[in-house]
């Protein structure tokens, strides 16, 4: 889960980094906020990268300007994200500018260490010599160790401060068992002391249930993480990938699913969501499904639903059945449904969809046949 | 890298499944037992029962280890119990461990990838149906119908899209030879590049199919094992998430494209300059394949 910068700054906050005073405003009226002293950054919150490129990050000097760049701010949509809520920072005063990212490397089973003596920019558009990196095992002393390593080749007040934050982001990087830390700028005082100016945190989804802090701040800010909200509460993944799209996907296995999408736009169909409903965890229960109809529902376009299951464990008679009974719990979602299943109970499920009036057919092609002959009958049909 | 992983197993290796007594567990060591792998016991701290699908039971993979020669374990427990469920198989001498549970703990992965690496082990997953020897024994829930013995070898991150490519040409006659899923995480044992020199040396397999998606750099990894090995196999490629958006994780933890990081586009020209193809759809796969192999 990719953390919006407010939310990272909280939780490094708490795990001893050090990050400029800010407050969180996603009401451009203003109200009664509390500043902290000034001058000011007011900075849009979206999960993307270039958002000074964007226009989204400004400086201001006096509380109106605060306003006025708040109000400009909110509401923006960058990178396809709409940004609802804008931090409010102070301006870090004086120090130099440096560049310092841990982050699982997967291939060497470690934590990669980067720096650079230069910050606020694109790590990636610096020249190769600029650039240090290794990679540490998988312990924070031992990554705070190559941090001390690394630093020193820049010599002066930035190697103590790149070696001191290496320690301490170390700590945090294991602590909150994060995917990615990148703090660029870093930024760097005559003392050698330092503060984090941005702060980008991906934290590891498969941890958060014992990661109590994360789990909190996803459950008090869930609009901001749709997916990962929604992959906690219901145990699946459910992604909109077009909000025109105008076929619903109630489908089970990730790379499946995904290959569904690519084929079906590349035959110029409109795929609606992503799924993975992971069949093995329905438990004989409607629950899932019918939370799922009724997101696919939603999509105003959605002319009909494509069922595509390849059931290597899952038994598909039980399956249908509970699709059946999903389906008639949601009576308001009334577009036409076709099946393509293929696997473990067939027949079973050929009887039990064949009952309910569900076209089904083994092979994919014929039910991409069947619902074009939807598409291209139907306007969008909701109740 | 380890050259010499050998994912090979035999209807003699000796298996054990830790966690044998749950309901993953106790389903899937029947059907693996049914399909010919040689089950030898299962691990279970439930110790009122004795025997489950005809093999006995032992309190900890030391004891089973011990009691049967078991040298290899197929671990059906919870995503947070995998790190300590591999760290226990190594410790009793087991040298190949495939783990299907999804949702492991990154960090718990890095552990467990370390501990593996240094005992000399193998470890297929997680996230990840397992492996199969068409014909003779698999480790893990991969499905019967797609399995008939051929010549494809098949690496795969996604149990689904394996299976209905697996089942498509095995409906075409055209079977596989050694099929592992590497799994989907992004932090996991056995990766594609790492089988590249055992594909390269093993001669039932007369070709080579990545099953793949965005995300990652593992088959850009794959791709530059295959010219560093001068791997001579015909190399054919899917990979899912060609139009998936950016900053959005598809289902598996490691479909994620970060900038240009880990695109459709990045991995079709590596695997393009290692001289493999890559497949827009299923059907153009299968086609090609089998006229490629016919």
């Amino acid at each position: 889960m990719y953390l919006l910068e407010h939310d990272a700054k909280e939780l490094l906050t708490k795990l001893q980094i050090p990050v400029p005073p800010g407050t969180l405003v996603s009401d451009a009226s203003g109200g009664n906020v509390a500043l902290p002293a000034g001058p000011w950054m007011v900075k849009g919150q979206i999960t993307a990268g270039g958002r000074g490129k964007a226009g989204i990050i400004k400086k201001a000097a006096t509380p109106q300007e605060v306003s006025e760049h708040t109000r400009a701010i909110l509401g923006r949509v960058v990178k396809n994200r709409r940004v609802d809520a804008v931090r409010i920072e102070q301006q870090v005063a004086g120090g130099s500018e440096a560049y310092l990212s841990l982050m699982i490397d997967a291939a060497a089973a470690g934590v990669r260490v980067i720096m650079a003596a230069e910050g606020g920019v694109d790590i990636e558009a610096l020249p190769r010599d600029a650039i240090r990196t290794a990679v540490a095992a998988p312990d924070a002393s031992a990554i705070a160790e190559c941090a001390q390593e690394l630093a020193a080749h820049f010599g002066g007040v930035k190697a103590r401060a790149l070696a001191d934050a290496g320690a301490k982001l170390a700590q945090a990087f294991m602590a909150s068992e994060a995917m990615l830390i990148e703090i660029n700028p870093l930024f760097v005082k005559a003392d050698g002391s330092w503060i984090a100016g941005d702060a980008k945190l991906v934290t590891d989804d498969g941890a958060l249930e014992r990661q109590d802090d994360t789990r909190a701040m996803l459950h008090a800010r869930a609009t901001a993480y749709p997916e990962a909200a929604l992959k906690l509460e219901h145990g699946c993944d459910y992604v909109v990938v077009d909000p025109e799209g105008e076929i619903g996907l109630l489908t089970t296995g990730a790379g499946l699913s995904m290959m569904l999408i690519d084929e079906l736009r590349a035959i110029g169909l409109k795929p609606y969501n992503f799924l993975d409903v992971r069949t093995g965890g329905l438990r004989g229960e409607t629950t899932r499904l019918v939370k799922v109809l009724k997101w696919i529902g939603e999509g105003k376009n959605v002319k009909v639903i494509l069922i595509n299951v390849f059931a290597g464990i899952t038994e598909l008679g039980e399956f249908s059945r509970l699709v059946v009974k999903a389906l008639q719990e949601v009576p308001e979602v009334k577009v036409p449904v076709v099946a393509r299943l293929v696997g473990n109970g067939l027949p079973a499920a050929q009887q039990v969809f064949g009952a309910a009036g569900i076209a089904l057919y083994p092979d994919l092609d014929d039910a991409l046949v069947e619902v074009k002959k939807h598409l291209n009958d139907r306007e969008g049909v909701k109740g | 890298m380890n050259n010499t992983l050998n994912p090979r197993i035999t209807r003699t290796t000796p298996v054990i499944v830790q966690g044998i007594s749950g309901r993953a567990g106790r389903l899937h060591s029947r059907l693996m037992k049914e399909y010919g792998t040689r089950l030898v016991g299962g691990v279970s701290s439930r110790k009122e029962v004795a025997e489950i699908n005809g093999v006995p039971l032992f309190g900890d993979c030391a004891a089973a280890v011990k009691a049967t020669g078991a040298t290899t374990s197929v671990a059906l427990v919870g995503a947070f119990d995998l790190l300590a469920a591999i760290e226990e198989a190594l410790a009793a001498g087991i040298r190949y461990i495939v783990t299907p549970t999804e949702g492991m703990p990154v960090h718990d992965a890095l552990k467990a990838k370390r501990a593996v690496d240094a005992a000399g082990a193998i470890w297929v997953g997680a996230s990840t149906p397992g492996m199969a020897i068409a014909g003779e024994a698999k480790l893990g829930f991969l499905p019967n119908d797609a399995l008939i013995p051929g010549p494809v070898g098949i690496m795969s991150k996604s149990g689904t899209l394996s299976y209905e490519s697996g089942y498509r040409l095995a409906m075409r006659g055209m079977g596989t030879s050694v099929w592992i899923g590497v799994g989907g995480d992004a932090v996991k044992g056995v990766r594609y590049a790492d089988l590249v020199p055992f594909y390269a040396q093993d001669e039932r397999t007369k070709a080579l199919l990545i099953i793949g998606e965005i995300g990652g750099h593992e088959e850009e990894d794959f791709a530059a094992a295959c010219i560093a090995h001068k791997f001579s196999k015909p190399v054919f490629a899917l990979i899912a998430g060609r139009s998936a958006p950016e900053g959005v994780t598809m289902g598996h933890a490691g479909a994620l494209v970060h900038g240009s990081h880990g695109t459709w586009e990045a991995k079709r020209k590596a695997l393009e300059a290692a001289g493999g193809t890559v497949f827009g759809s299923l059907n153009e796969m299968v086609e090609g394949v089998i006229q490629r192999l016919r």
